[in-house]
């Protein structure tokens, strides 16, 4: 790296400048690989390689006839690719070529400036796929390496060195500060302009809305997280925490679909009666790209929820009105204790589709399910009793909790209950679900996350996306849906404590763990409880938190005419604060006037008699005089000849300082030839000043 | 409209050879590329608002604020700047004449690209100005008259540091300097010298092998009286010339030039000055209003360059 920019340093300054601006670009390019087609990254790489060697080797830049024929193959390739030019995936490759074409025609400033513009914008596409603390860190590092190559190409004189450029790219960036943080608090957030393109969303990892095996094995191993919970007040067990998702109760024999919505579903909040005492909580949830709204089980009211609006299926669930395409916030009550239809004749109608099996599957599991029903024991038992005898069989018949369950065969239930017996959340609330089904018992699958852990930086609750869960819920005459969760009976530690299977770590982290164990934890808490501040205070600041702030400025009911006043308001102290600065800084702010005026004082209250703007080689002439006069109180010279000297000396110096130029017309000023204003201040306090004289000194006295 | 706007202009700078620029002598003015910026932030903040990205307001404010910041910083470069010009020496018309301009920065930091040139001239000359040091530019502008005259305006620039903003200044030198005529290119060879007026002593016979001066080389004159030092140190051919100064005394007169209209033959008397000061003659000058006597030296020609000068 040192030896890079020394190499860097040693090159002429067209060619060192060229290779630095093509590294910034690389940087800003570099992050964008994994979004891209694989031609588009390899393409801007060849060009930017291109370049930087044509820079180091000092050649030509290309002809336009290049230029052109790689526009046309990149536009070529693109339609290719996406099938369209518009959109976002389309426009990001085709900005992403076209600056790394525009560095080969870095001839004019115009140019210049065209890459600088482009290189803004292709950091703004970054955001699309990621607003993440460390996209963020990368691109301030892009933006700064931009400011510096922008700065570097405003200093046309001579070499200087980059890092002036950086110094003052980095005062730009520290001066913006403050008007980028009032800007964002206050610039009014208004909804999209036009509606987005339909690609705008992909990307973005979740939950799914269907169920096939092996789906959530690969969220299981996701641990980012997906909500973040704050309790107000005491948290209710771990085990208890089902955030609710899809309900899928549709079943084709290998995926598992929600029920589409029938006219004779009674409305859930008919269904639903809540006792006991409410948890109330505040969720901040990752953007998803589905309406789904988590919440514990089960909540009555509607969420609170800026810019969206919010509704109950059926099921339960709670959906927005649009897919959730930012992180949100939203308050919530739920209840723990509830119960979901327990009026059999509103519900009777309905449960028949919660039976249906499709034929031809898992023929295993159905004779299971006979075998079962004939059962003396079982035979009229009710749900309750069929439902513990399943668990009970969970737990003692061998089953095993795995997160590589391996490929099934279509009968998914039949290989779980008696071949493979192992298998995780959704192979085992799946096969629960298929024989209750069988056994004639209303059953569906419910999918959410279960669990989460609390972070004991800032008091969050983190919900994974390895918590994804799959449960079940079962018809029990007179007490409703209820909720069954096989998966505990099987493996205990998967619900309930902290104690999960371990995601296989990477080489870094192995070594972390071997050597504390702690540490890991401990770090991976402070990163969580920073990224959890990164959501909360930037990327979750919306119309509402904006609105919240004006209110605590004391608008009673702000809107986005306030928040445009105040921002006027605060440029108008600014620019009245930066006048102020000015004002002050032509006052006083040359040190060597101020200077000056010292020793003007110092001399005109030895009564010398000094014109208003004299110069100090006339000060020091009336100096060199004095030895000459006589003092009338003393009747002694105020200052000796040696004395006066110094002090003339001195003064010219001074004026050396200002109005001399340096001994050589390009070359800097040598010291020895040229003080520093340092010096002479420095010298200032010991230099022989003739003392105040006696007709000022009496005025002093009588004062 | 244009005349009074310019009386007004320069009344507001009245002209000095030390200037510390201040907050109402700089101007500043967005430069294209700073419209262009504007234009990048306001795509920007639309694809911010579009695809609600919080981290694309950042950026959008983050540019915006250091373009502001980059604006006082601009305006700070030249802001308490103190310029200053060197009398500047006298000079030939039509050929490039030195300004030296010492630039001096009070601050303890440096001021960067700050470019100076002759009002109206293309050309820049671009430096920067060490951190409570000086440093002195040399800019060279060509005069299109004669005479004395006022040093030309000046102006300074900088778009540093981000080139979205011009920030200038336009300097009024008091200085004046002095514009010879531009000498003939091609000048005719001396006249010849006229006979000493009121010559009351007769002339001296010539003393064979006895040289009094020189004179230009001319044709016929013979090797031997060839001065050839003279001509291995400057490569001039020049011969002695016995006895001739007394008799003969070189006038370059206004009226004998030998050409039409005044600036030709001013023009030509010049190129015949300088002939004579390089050889080393005594040589006078008459101008309609006034006659130099025969004489040579720095001074002397200094002399017959001003008369010319303002004649």
């Amino acid at each position: 790296m040192l030896n890079t920019l020394r190499t860097l340093q040693a090159m002429p300054r067209d060619s060192r400048d060229t290779l630095f601006l093509l590294g910034v670009i690389g940087w800003i390019l570099l992050p964008h690989v994994g979004n891209l087609p694989v031609w588009c990254s390899a393409l801007a790489a060849a060009m930017l390689a291109w370049r930087g060697w044509l820079a180091a080797t000092g050649r030509p830049l290309p002809g336009i006839a290049w230029r052109i024929g790689l526009l046309a193959l990149t536009l070529v390739a693109t339609l290719a690719t996406h099938r369209t030019l518009l959109g976002r995936d389309a426009g990001v490759t085709l900005i992403v070529v076209l600056l790394a074409l525009k560095t080969l025609e870095l001839r004019a400033r115009r140019d210049a400036f065209v890459v600088f513009f482009l290189g803004f914008f292709t950091m703004l596409t970054h955001f699309f796929f990621s607003q993440s603390l460390l996209t963020a860190a990368a691109m301030l590092i892009g933006l700064l390496g931009l400011l510096t190559a922008l700065v570097n190409a405003h200093m046309p004189a001579g070499r200087p060195s980059l890092g002036a450029a950086f110094r003052t790219a980095g005062t730009l960036a520290l001066f913006g500060t403050p008007v980028m943080v009032a800007l964002f608090m206050l610039f009014p957030r208004i909804g999209p302009l036009w509606g987005l393109p339909s690609d705008a969303m992909s990307g973005r990892s979740g939950l799914s809305a269907t169920m096939t095996v092996g789906h959530i094995a690969q969220l299981a191993l996701d641990e980012t997280v997906a909500l973040r919970v704050r309790f107000q007040g005491r948290p209710p067990p771990q085990s208890d925490l089902y955030f609710r998702g899809p309900v899928l109760a549709h079943f084709d024999g290998r995926t598992w679909q929600p029920q589409p919505l029938r006219h004779d579903s009674p409305p859930a909040a008919r269904l639903l009666s809540v006792s006991g005492a409410p948890v109330r909580y505040e969720v901040t949830m990752e953007p998803s790209k589905q309406p789904w709204l988590f919440l514990l089980e089960a909540a009555t009211d509607a969420p609170a929820l800026p810019g969206y609006g919010a509704r109950l299926t059926p099921d339960l669930q709670w959906l927005a009105n649009r897919p959730v395409t930012d992180l949100v916030r939203y308050q919530a009550t739920s209840y723990p204790s509830y119960r979901l239809g327990p009026s059999d004749a509103l519900a009777r109608t309905t449960l028949r589709q919660f039976v249906d099996l499709p034929p031809g599957f898992n023929p295993r599991t159905l004779q299971l399910a006979a075998d079962m029903r004939a059962d003396v024991r079982l035979a009229d038992a009710r749900t309750t009793a069929l439902v513990g005898a399943v668990l009970e069989r969970l737990r003692n018949g061998g089953y095993r909790y795995t997160l590589e369950p391996g490929v099934s065969g279509p009968h998914s239930a039949d290989e779980f209950w008696f071949d493979t017996r192992e298998g995780f959340c959704e192979h085992i609330a799946s096969a629960f679900v298929v024989l209750m089904r069988a056994l004639g018992v209303p059953a569906r699958v419910v999918t959410g996350y279960q669990g989460g852990t609390l972070n004991s930086l800032d008091g969050y609750w983190e919900v994974r996306q390895s918590d994804a869960h799959a449960w079940a819920e079962v018809w029990e005459a007179g007490r409703g849906w209820v909720r069954v969760d096989p998966t505990a009976a099987v493996a205990p530690g998967r619900t309930g404590t902290a104690q999960r299977l371990q995601v296989p770590r990477g080489v870094i982290a192995q070594a972390l763990v071997t050597l504390s164990p702690d540490l890991l934890a401990q770090l991976r808490q402070g990163w969580n409880a920073l990224n959890n501040r990164w959501n909360q205070w930037v990327l979750n600041y919306t119309q509402n938190r904006q609105m919240d702030l004006l209110r605590q400025l004391g608008f009673d009911t702000p809107d986005w005419q306030d928040l445009s006043l105040l921002l006027i308001a605060l440029a108008v102290a600014a620019s009245l604060a930066g006048a102020a600065w000015t004002l002050w800084e032509r006052r006083q702010h040359d040190p060597w006037l101020r200077l000056l005026a010292r020793a003007r004082r110092r001399l005109a209250a030895a009564g010398l008699p000094l014109p208003p703007n004299a110069s100090p080689r006339e000060m020091g002439q009336l100096v060199r005089a004095l030895p000459a006069t006589q003092d009338t109180g003393t009747r002694r010279p105020a200052l000796t000849p040696d004395q006066a000297q110094k002090l003339h000396a001195w003064l010219l110096r001074l004026e050396r300082w200002r109005y001399a130029p340096p001994p050589s017309p390009t070359g800097p000023a040598t010291p020895s030839h040229h003080d520093t204003l340092a010096a002479l201040r420095r010298e200032f306090r010991h230099l022989p000043w003739p003392p105040p004289c006696r007709n000022s000194s009496r005025l002093l006295f009588f004062q | 409209m244009r005349s009074r706007v310019q009386a007004w202009f320069a009344a507001r700078l009245p002209p000095t050879d030390t200037v510390t620029l201040t907050q109402g002598t700089v101007y500043i003015l967005p430069s294209r590329a700073g419209l262009m910026l504007v234009a990048t932030l306001a795509v920007l903040l639309v694809a911010s608002i579009n695809y609600q990205l919080n981290l694309g307001y950042l950026l959008t404010f983050l540019l915006a604020g250091s373009a502001v910041a980059g604006m006082y910083v601009g305006h700070g470069t030249l802001r308490g700047l103190t310029l200053h010009l060197a009398p500047p020496g006298d000079c030939f018309m039509a050929e490039n004449a030195p300004l030296e301009i010492v630039l001096s920065n009070a601050r303890s930091w440096p001021r960067h690209g700050i470019g100076l040139s002759v009002s109206g001239a293309p050309h820049w000359v671009w430096t920067d100005v060490p951190a409570q040091g000086s440093i002195s530019v040399r800019l060279a502008f060509s005069p299109r008259t004669r005479g004395r005259q006022r040093v030309p305006t000046l102006t300074a620039q900088t778009r540093y540091p981000m080139g979205t903003f011009r920030v200038w200044t336009v300097w009024r030198p008091a200085a004046t300097v002095l514009v010879y005529p531009a000498p003939e290119p091609l000048a005719p060879p001396l006249p010849p010298g006229e006979p000493r007026t009121g010559g009351t002593q007769p002339a001296p016979a010539r003393s064979g092998g006895e040289f009094d001066g020189v004179r230009a080389w001319r044709r016929g004159d013979p090797m031997k009286l060839v001065v050839w030092k003279k001509f291995a140190k400057t490569g001039e051919l020049v011969s002695r010339d016995g006895g001739q100064a007394q008799r003969h005394e070189l006038w370059l007169d206004f009226a004998r030039a030998g050409v039409t209209g005044t600036e030709a033959r001013l023009s030509r008397l010049c190129a015949w000055v300088l002939a004579a000061d390089r050889l080393g003659i005594e040589y006078g000058l008459r101008l309609p209003a006034m006659e130099i006597p025969p004489s040579s030296g720095p001074a002397h020609r200094r002399h017959c360059l001003e008369a010319l000068a303002l004649c």
